[in-house]
């Protein structure tokens, strides 16, 4: 089997004109998996024995001749802050080491009714902290084009996993980039749906009016399969909104689409690689006589600072509740412990370094006297950035911007200086603020060093408007 | 710069039940004192008539039921201590 090129629909056709079987391709994953893994590190845990069991599920339905979603058998990883019953999720946490999830997040429900099939768990910062998966409590993930450096983050174990052709696609989470950013390093399609498209449920809480579910896949046609899926209202999370979605026809539906060029992300300081990567983007789109027009995002520039304040504060908030008692519980919590102990212990030792500056800056900025001057004025700068983007999707359709600033970095880098790390986010901040679809494609590889590392480019599309940026993507990927 | 010195770090950590040893609480604050510097920017952006947004996108109220439902087997079985199907916390006051 070639995996290389193997995307969801070619494995669909394969399964269905019986050139192998979700058994064997299934096996053939796990094969890739103990090969590679090793090195690059993208698996927390895995799952084969039930992967196995479901796969056979799929090769009965197709001997018996029935018809079968396009995503049966399909191997997936699932990012290890997303639930499977049964699972421990970890969220790479020490705090939630042995926590095991008593259901499946909706996300995951709606892939089981299409009968994909779940290869592993993938790692990430801890409670999806990061930009570069190195805060993990557990494990370090390589980037599979060049093993010095990060593969990005959150959802680095994912869009790693993805890259090195462990799994046929990923889920990741995205809550100010970290399903983009990882798949810009990684070469990789990621998508961050609008908020409300996607339900949470099931989903470890970060900053619940930012997070979303997204794929991490080699096409936007991959992308667009299993945001179908996943999609759609759920009792269990009251900001999903329910909004048609179809694809438009190609290339009629898209042609006249006018696409925005934000002045703000083209800013002196952007690596050379990646100036040259949305340059060739643009010039295919130009070629594809697809319209631009300069616009101007005037807020930008605070995004950041907005994030770095509403984030922790958030995050703090949903933290709160792993307090020993109702989750797992730390080993190292004395027996006999007081309640008060209980907490002061579990969180202490159970929370890594990102996790108590975020729980700390958080608690800071939501505290008396405090609240006004940080957490209220980032809120109505969030307007601000919002407006922003309101104006220009008057006078365009989507936009064109840099993924991230630079290429894959170095693992430790960063690493040490937390305020560095958080800049890593900047392209892809506004467009989580004001809660806009967005989606990173890959442009190509370029050669540093001795090596080659991919750069990527990001469309963010109106609210609720994902079929113009999966059709822009898919029509610059067909051509 | 300056903002945080070693009392509010231990204040924090105390509302936040957070057990911190002594080098954490030194490199959180240092941390904390240039992400906080960071945040001045915002300073120069004019905010009067600007209401706050919470996040979300078209947010509205969505009703249901309102009834119970028993949590699921797994769902005790993943509590560290329980009892008779019940969630045990130890003594709140002693």
């Amino acid at each position: 089997m070639n995996l290389k090129n193997l995307t969801i629909k070619k494995f669909h056709e394969g399964l269905i004109e019986k050139k192998f079987s979700a058994k064997e391709a299934t096996e053939f994953f796990f094969k890739r998996i103990e090969e590679q893994d090793g090195e690059i590190g993208a698996y927390l845990s895995l799952a084969k024995d039930e992967a196995l069991k479901g796969a056979a599920e799929t090769d009965k339905l197709i001997t018996e001749g029935r018809q079968v979603s396009v995503l049966a058998g399909a191997p997936l990883a699932i990012k290890d802050n997303i639930l499977i019953e049964g699972r421990v999720t970890t969220a790479a946490s020490k705090i939630l080491e042995k926590y095991e999830s008593s259901y499946d997040a909706t996300v995951v429900r709606k892939l089981k009714s299409e009968l994909a099939i779940f290869l592993g768990k993938t790692n990430l910062d801890e409670f999806a902290m990061g930009a570069s998966t190195e805060n993990s409590a557990f494990q370090k993930t390589k980037n599979p084009h060049d093993t010095t450096r990060v593969p990005g983050g959150s959802s680095g174990g994912s869009a790693a996993a993805v890259a090195a052709d462990m799994a046929l696609a990923a889920l990741g989470t995205d809550t100010n980039g970290s399903i983009r950013q990882p798949a810009g390093f990684c070469g990789v399609v990621g998508l961050k749906p609008t908020y409300g498209a996607v339900s949470r449920h099931g989903a470890i809480a970060l900053g619940s009016s930012l997070d979303q579910i997204g794929p991490l896949t080699k096409t936007v046609e991959d992308a667009s399969i299993i945001f179908q899926a996943i999609r759609g209202k759920d009792e269990f999370d009251a900001t999903v909104v329910d909004r048609p979605f179809k694809i438009p026809d190609l290339p009629e539906g898209v042609t006249d689409l006018k696409i925005g060029i934000p002045k703000e992300y083209f800013i002196e300081g952007i690596d050379s690689l990646v100036e040259k990567g949305i340059g060739e983007a643009m010039k295919k789109f130009r070629n594809l006589k697809i319209q631009f027009k300069e616009v101007s995002l005037p807020h930008t520039k605070y995004a950041i600072s907005v994030y770095y304040i509403i984030l922790p504060a958030e995050a703090s908030t949903n933290l709160a509740r792993y307090d020993g008692i109702r989750y797992a519980r730390i080993p190292s919590v004395p027996e006999n412990a007081n309640l008060r102990e209980i907490y002061l212990k579990d969180k202490g030792a159970g929370f890594g370094p990102e996790p108590k500056r975020r729980i700390l800056l958080g608690t800071f900025v939501l505290s008396a006297g405090y609240y006004d001057a940080y957490y209220s004025k980032a809120q109505k700068v969030r307007t601000l950035i919002k407006e922003d983007f309101d104006k220009v999707f008057e006078e365009v359709d989507a936009l064109i911007t840099p993924t991230t600033p630079t290429p894959a970095f170095k693992l430790g880098e960063k690493s040490n200086d937390p305020l560095s790390m958080y800049l890593a986010d900047v392209f892809t901040s506004p467009s989580s603020l004001a809660g806009l679809p967005a989606i990173s494609i890959p442009v190509k590889n370029y050669e540093v060093g001795s090596g080659e590392l991919p750069v990527g480019f990001q469309l963010i599309g109106r609210h609720f408007h994902e079929a113009d940026i999966l059709g822009l993507g898919k029509l610059y990927e067909k051509n | 710069m300056g903002l945080i010195d070693k009392n509010t770090i231990k204040k924090l950590a105390e509302l936040a039940r957070l057990e911190l040893s002594e080098k954490e609480e030194d490199s959180l604050r240092g941390d904390l004192d240039k992400i906080l510097s960071y945040f001045e920017e915002l300073k120069e952006v004019n905010t009067d008539s600007v209401a706050p947004m919470s996040g979300g996108t078209f947010e509205k109220n969505v009703y249901r039921e309102d009834k119970a439902d028993l949590p699921k087997r797994g769902a005790i079985d993943s509590f560290p201590e329980s009892e008779k199907g019940f969630l045990k916390v130890p003594p709140v006051f002693e």
